[in-house]
This record gives structure tokens, C-alpha cells and sequence, in this order.
């Protein structure tokens, strides 16, 4: 017998189609049969229609994105040193194998420096800020600052051409690592990696920081420091960098390692190119007299300042024009002392933190 | 001290009663005028037909649409004109008192001129007057535009960025007078208030001679706390007290802050309390003003600062 369809009889027949569709996959996952396990892996469709839409979704949110310039040798030792403490127990390094608890992830994270997919710079900042769903992929701690997201692209950049024994260099930074006698390594945390160590990128001793975005510590203010860590362990100070790191340790080891800085004779900054004389010397009148409307800058970073304020005669003019320029950008201030300088900051002109940078970083300060 | 209503029709200086009697002629006139045009409104809807047709007629339209209107705003320009010599400068007396009073985003930065013809005496945020005297003030505005006005003492004057503009006032009798920036400039424009302070002729001379000597050193050990860290926290980059390093001209000086009567430009009463509420929170108390607020400071070392503030006289 031939079952005549009408129109009416085709919508019928659809719709209870797909609500019997609907009951069953509920049922279907409501009795637990479908396993979530990470040790087995996807079925080979899933896997490719994953891969397709991650790799489109990806493509498709990045084409706005400006590049900066990214061959800069400051941007990729900041990103190198972040590298090692935040990305390559995942994803390897150079020398440094990817942890076999790493590798048992469903997706296992890529080996980046031997597989890392063709993608845009533009591409890699978008994962690198804003983690990829339904794998291990994290979003970028601090996501005001994309700043600390290019240099590690930057670094990523450069990654695939690294050899171990450079790599090392570049993310060890001055950080000689000892070896261990066999009761060391069993009885002290390994210090093979030096993961945690703040000289990686902030130099210690004689040493200056590797990258001339990062600032010198030595000879601040203990307070000051102290401040700046609790603040980045709260979450209070924005750094996607500085946070992880800040927050791993305890109050009274932050206390003891801001003394530590504070006990080091300053230093000078690594050369740069050196500022021109002029804007020195306009610099010098803004910290001293402070010009129509902004305050002048030395009554808070001279000497005799609050030590909750950092001096800055020597600091790093890289730096001090990134942090200025986040501020005058708008990135709030969260904390006691940046709702003070904030304002100031924003009142500031374009080259007036040129300025003032080249005449702080140009201060000799006593060894 | 007596503080006086603020209300043009309180006058209680020269020029604002002149200026209260120009108002109150204006208010009467208006009042008859209207009257009148009620009047002859209802005798055309309802007036007898040999008015209506008085009131039609084209003689009365030429003598209540145009000459009436001339005579009356003639005399009263003149009228006006007259009472405007008495605010405008020109004549002023030999004795007057000057003062220069500046608008900044939001506050009053107000300058004596020194008995040796020096810099001129700083202060901020208050006006103080002899009684009796005509007060020239010279009124700049240093941002926007910015208006001086103290009802019951005079006429309401701008003050215009690259102009200098010009007000006399002469109070009658002592008392603190209320003023208000009367041209909107922004952000907290509301709370940009000022006292005018007359004071007795020999009070005033002797308050004139304080005002110009430096900052009182500090004496109690709180005293000299609070100077340190008011030096170190770095508030002498934008306020001065004079014989100390703080130079700064971005803010009020705070050389003799504890002879005036309020925090925060007229925002809250001068005490303690308020000092510490103001350095803390003064983005709520006055929300967009200039200075950022200080969170750094631990409750002792806000009282060293207030008493150091305070010990300011």
C-alpha cells in the first residue's frame, strides 16, 4: 500500500523525528554511557570537526589584530623568560622534554618548538590571550595586557629556530643552575629548571634584566617591592607574567626576597640607544619642576620619597615608557599607590614619557 | 562670624544693593506691564464695542506696541547704565583693596598683593575683605571658563582663559558671604564654592600680616611626623607651604590651611576628620577633582598628617 504524503504530514513526521532524536541522545548521555575519558581519545570525525572549527574560529577572530613589530630583542627575552616558567612544561622547550602528564591531555598540547601549526602572528596572540575551549589551553591571566601577550609571540617567533643550548640562554638569563648532588636532588626541590627564579628576568647581583622591558629591582625600596609582589599575588596589579608567579609564594618568602633587592647595589640599565641629549634635558625639567599641569616627578622617586614609591634614577627607559603608556592607555589603577600615579600618567603627553624616561634611565646611579 | 543667606535680594554690599534695587524696579515694572496687558487683553474679548474699537484702531497699536516699549526699556538702560558705573572699575577708589582671585579646574587660587610689592600672598578657596573698603578683584581663569559670583556682595562676573576680567565689591558689614562658580566647568563645578570673609579693617590688617609669614614650623612630635611624610608622600609637588620644600603650584596652598574655614574648596568643614576624609576619599567627596586619592597612609600616620595640617594656622 502507497502512503500518500501530504505537506502537512512531512512537518508532522520531521518534528516527531527530531524529538524522538532529542529524548534518545538525552537519555543517551542522562545514562552515563558516553565516556568522558581523556585516555580515550576521540572518535575520528570528532576529531576532525574539533580541529576544523578551532582552526576557523581562530582565523576568523585574529583578523582585526594589529602586529607590532616583533623582531626586537627585548620583546622576545621577556617572552622567553615567561616562556619557561608558564608554557613549556606543556608544550617543551629546547632541552626540556614536554611532562608525560602534560602529554596524556586530551588534545595532547603540540611540541612547539617541532610542530607548531603555520599560524599568523596575529593567530598565536589570539590563542596565546584567550585559551582555546575544551582543551588544556589557558587564557592569558592579565587580559589587559597585551603588551605581555606580543612578547611572548614574539619569543614563539623565534622558538622553532632555537637550539637547547641557546634556549637555555635565553630563558635562564643570567641564572647559573648548579648541579645537584644526588642528597640534593633528593631531598630539596629540583632546581634543574630554576622555574621560579625572579633573576631569570629580573637579573640579580651585578647583573641588569635581560630585557629592557623589564624593571630593575636592585637597590628598591623593600616596601615598595613587598607592595608590588602582594599586589600581583592578589590579583590587585594586572600581569600576566608577574601574578603566576607572584602568587606561588608564600608572605613570608616575598618579604625575604624584596629585602633581598632591595639590599643589592643599584645598577645601571643595559645600554640602549642612547637617548638624545634634548630630550634629556626636557626630561630633567619635568622630574624637577614638572611642566604646565604635571606635577613634577621628584618630591615621590627621589631619594628621600615614601619607600612605598619606587626610585627611579637608572630604571630601564623601556620599561618606564610601557608602564606609563599602559596607564595613559587605561588600564586602571587597582592599586593604593597606581591610583596616585595613574592620573599622572594620563596627564602626560607622548613625549613627555619619552622624555622623562630618557632622563631617569640617563641618572647615573653610585654602585 | 555670621554666615549671610545667599540670595541676590540679601544685599548686603554696595554694588548688591544696587543691584537688589535694579531688580526689584525691573520686578514692579514687569508686574504693572502685566497688568496692563490683562487688563487690555479683557476689554477686547469682552469690553464694551466703542473700547473694542478704540482698542483696534492704529493709533493705539503705534502707542502700546511701539512708543511705550521704547520709553520703558530706554529709561530702564539708562537706569542700568547708571548703576553700572558703580561695578565697573573705572571708578575706583584709590584705597581698594586688590585681590586676585583665578578659576582653576575646581578650585579659587586667590593672590594678596605683598606689603613690599614681592610675589603676591598665596592662598586658595577663600576671600577675605575688609569691611568698609572697595575690594578690586582681578579675576583670570587659568583652564575654562570659570564665573565669580557672590550674590548678596555684587554682580556675577566670568573668568575667561587669556582675559583678565575686573569686579568691585564693598561689604557693609562683617560676615561670611557664600559664593559659587556660576559657569559650568566640569566635573565637580558644583562643589566649586568660595567664602568671601569681611572681616573689621584692623582685623583684616593684622590677618593680611599672618597671611604673609611663612608656614608655623611644626612643634609637637606628631606635629613633625606629619611634615616628614607630607614631604616624602611627595604632596609638595602640587601644594605649597611656604618655608618648606612642598612648592608645588598644581594645587591649593596649604601654607596657612588651618586659618581657613573648610577641605576640599567648600566641600566639608576643616577638621580632622575631614582632612583625613578628603587625602583617603576624595574622589568621593568631591568625585572627578584633581588630586588622586592617597589610600597609603595607616591611621596613625592620617592623624600625623591632619594635626600637621592643622597646626597650620
Amino acid at each position: 500500500m502507497l502512503i500518500r504524503l501530504s505537506r502537512p504530514r512531512i512537518v508532522k513526521l520531521v518534528l516527531a523525528l527530531a524529538a524522538t532524536a532529542a529524548v534518545l541522545g538525552f537519555l543517551f548521555l542522562w545514562s552515563g554511557l558516553y565516556s568522558v575519558a581523556a585516555s580515550r581519545g576521540h572518535w575520528a570525525v570528532m576529531e576532525w570537526l574539533l580541529t576544523f572549527a578551532m582552526r576557523n574560529s581562530v582565523k576568523t577572530h585574529a583578523i582585526a589584530i594589529e602586529v607590532p613589530p616583533l623582531d626586537d630583542a627585548d620583546l622576545i627575552a621577556l617572552g622567553a623568560g615567561h616562556f619557561h616558567g608558564g608554557c613549556a612544561y606543556c608544550h617543551g622547550a629546547p632541552g626540556v622534554p614536554i611532562s608525560p602528564v602534560a602529554l596524556a591531555m586530551l588534545p595532547p598540547p603540540p611540541d612547539l618548538a617541532t610542530q607548531m601549526r603555520p599560524w599568523r602572528d596575529r593567530e598565536l596572540f589570539w590563542i596565546v590571550k584567550n585559551g582555546i575551549k575544551y582543551t588544556g589551553m589557558p587564557a592569558w591571566a592579565a587580559q589587559q595586557r597585551d603588551d605581555e601577550v606580543w612578547a611572548l609571540v614574539a619569543f614563539l617567533r623565534q622558538l622553532p629556530a632555537l637550539d637547547a643550548r641557546r634556549y637555555r640562554a635565553l630563558s635562564l638569563g643570567s641564572v647559573q643552575v648548579e648541579a645537584q648532588s644526588g642528597r640534593e636532588v633528593a631531598t630539596r626541590e629540583t632546581a634543574s629548571e630554576a622555574v621560579g627564579a625572579c633573576a631569570r628576568c629580573h637579573g640579580a647581583g651585578r647583573d641588569a634584566p635581560p630585557s629592557a622591558l623589564v624593571p630593575a629591582l636592585h637597590g628598591q625600596p623593600a616596601e615598595f617591592l613587598t607592595a608590588a609582589l602582594e599586589a600581583y599575588a592578589r590579583g590587585h596589579r594586572a600581569s600576566g607574567i608577574m601574578q603566576p608567579v607572584a602568587s606561588d609564594l608564600a608572605a613570608a618568602e616575598l618579604e625575604r626576597v624584596a629585602r633581598y633587592y632591595a639590599g643589592l647595589p643599584p645598577i645601571a640599565p643595559r645600554p640602549a640607544a642612547p637617548a638624545a641629549a634634548d630630550s634629556i634635558a626636557r626630561g630633567r625639567a619635568i622630574a624637577e619642576a614638572g611642566d604646565a599641569g604635571v606635577p613634577a616627578c621628584a618630591p615621590c622617586h627621589g631619594a628621600n620619597a615614601l619607600k612605598l614609591y619606587p626610585r627611579l634614577a637608572g630604571q630601564s627607559r623601556r620599561y618606564m615608557v610601557n608602564r606609563l603608556s599602559l596607564w595613559k592607555g587605561g588600564l586602571p589603577a587597582t592599586t593604593a599607590t597606581g591610583r596616585i600615579m595613574a592620573p599622572v600618567a594620563r596627564m602626560l603627553n607622548a613625549r613627555q614619557i619619552e622624555d622623562v624616561a630618557a632622563y631617569y634611565a640617563s641618572v647615573a646611579v653610585a654602585p | 562670624m555670621t554666615p549671610i543667606l545667599q540670595s541676590v535680594l540679601s544685599p548686603h554690599g554696595v554694588q548688591a544693593a544696587q543691584i537688589a534695587t535694579l531688580a526689584w524696579v525691573l520686578f514692579t515694572a514687569a508686574a504693572v506691564l502685566l497688568l496692563l496687558v490683562v487688563v487690555v487683553a479683557a476689554l477686547a474679548m469682552r469690553g464694551a464695542p466703542a473700547v473694542r474699537r478704540v482698542l483696534a484702531g492704529e493709533r493705539m497699536v503705534v502707542a502700546l506696541g511701539l512708543v511705550m516699549p521704547v520709553a520703558v526699556l530706554t529709561v530702564l538702560l539708562g537706569y542700568g547704565v547708571f548703576l553700572m558705573r558703580a561695578q565697573l572699575p573705572a571708578a575706583q577708589a584709590a584705597d581698594a583693596v586688590q585681590v586676585e582671585v583665578t578659576g582653576l579646574q575646581w578650585w579659587w587660587r586667590v593672590g594678596y598683593p605683598a606689603p613690599d610689592a614681592g610675589a603676591p600672598i598665596a592662598s586658595a578657596n577663600e576671600v577675605r575683605i575688609p569691611v568698609g573698603r572697595p575690594v578690586l578683584l582681578t579675576l583670570a581663569a587659568a583652564d575654562v571658563i570659570h564665573s565669580f559670583w557672590v550674590p548678596s556682595l555684587g554682580g556675577k562676573v566670568d573668568m575667561i582663559p587669556g582675559r583678565v576680567t575686573q569686579l568691585r565689591l564693598t561689604a557693609e558689614r562683617p560676615g561670611i558671604y557664600r559664593g559659587q562658580c556660576a559657569e559650568y566647568c566640569g566635573g565637580p563645578h558644583a562643589l566649586m564654592a568660595l567664602d568671601v570673609i569681611a572681616l573689621a579693617p584692623g582685623e583684616f590688617d593684622a590677618w593680611l600680616a599672618r597671611e604673609a609669614e611663612p608656614a608655623r614650623a611644626p612643634v609637637a612630635e606628631q606635629e613633625r611626623e606629619g611634615q616628614r611624610l607630607f614631604l616624602a608622600a611627595g604632596c609638595g609637588t602640587c601644594h605649597a607651604i611656604r618655608g618648606t620644600a612642598a612648592g608645588g603650584t598644581i594645587g591649593p596652598d596649604l601654607t596657612h590651611l588651618a586659618s581657613r574655614r573648610s577641605v576640599g574648596v567648600d566641600t566639608l568643614p576643616l577638621n580632622a576628620a575631614n582632612v583625613t576624609r578628603f587625602i583617603q576619599d576624595g574622589q568621593h567627596v568631591k568625585p572627578g577633582n584633581r588630586m588622586p586619592e592617597f589610600r597609603i597612609f595607616s591611621a596613625e600616620e592620617h592623624a600625623a598628617l591632619a594635626a600637621y595640617l592643622l597646626s597650620l594656622r
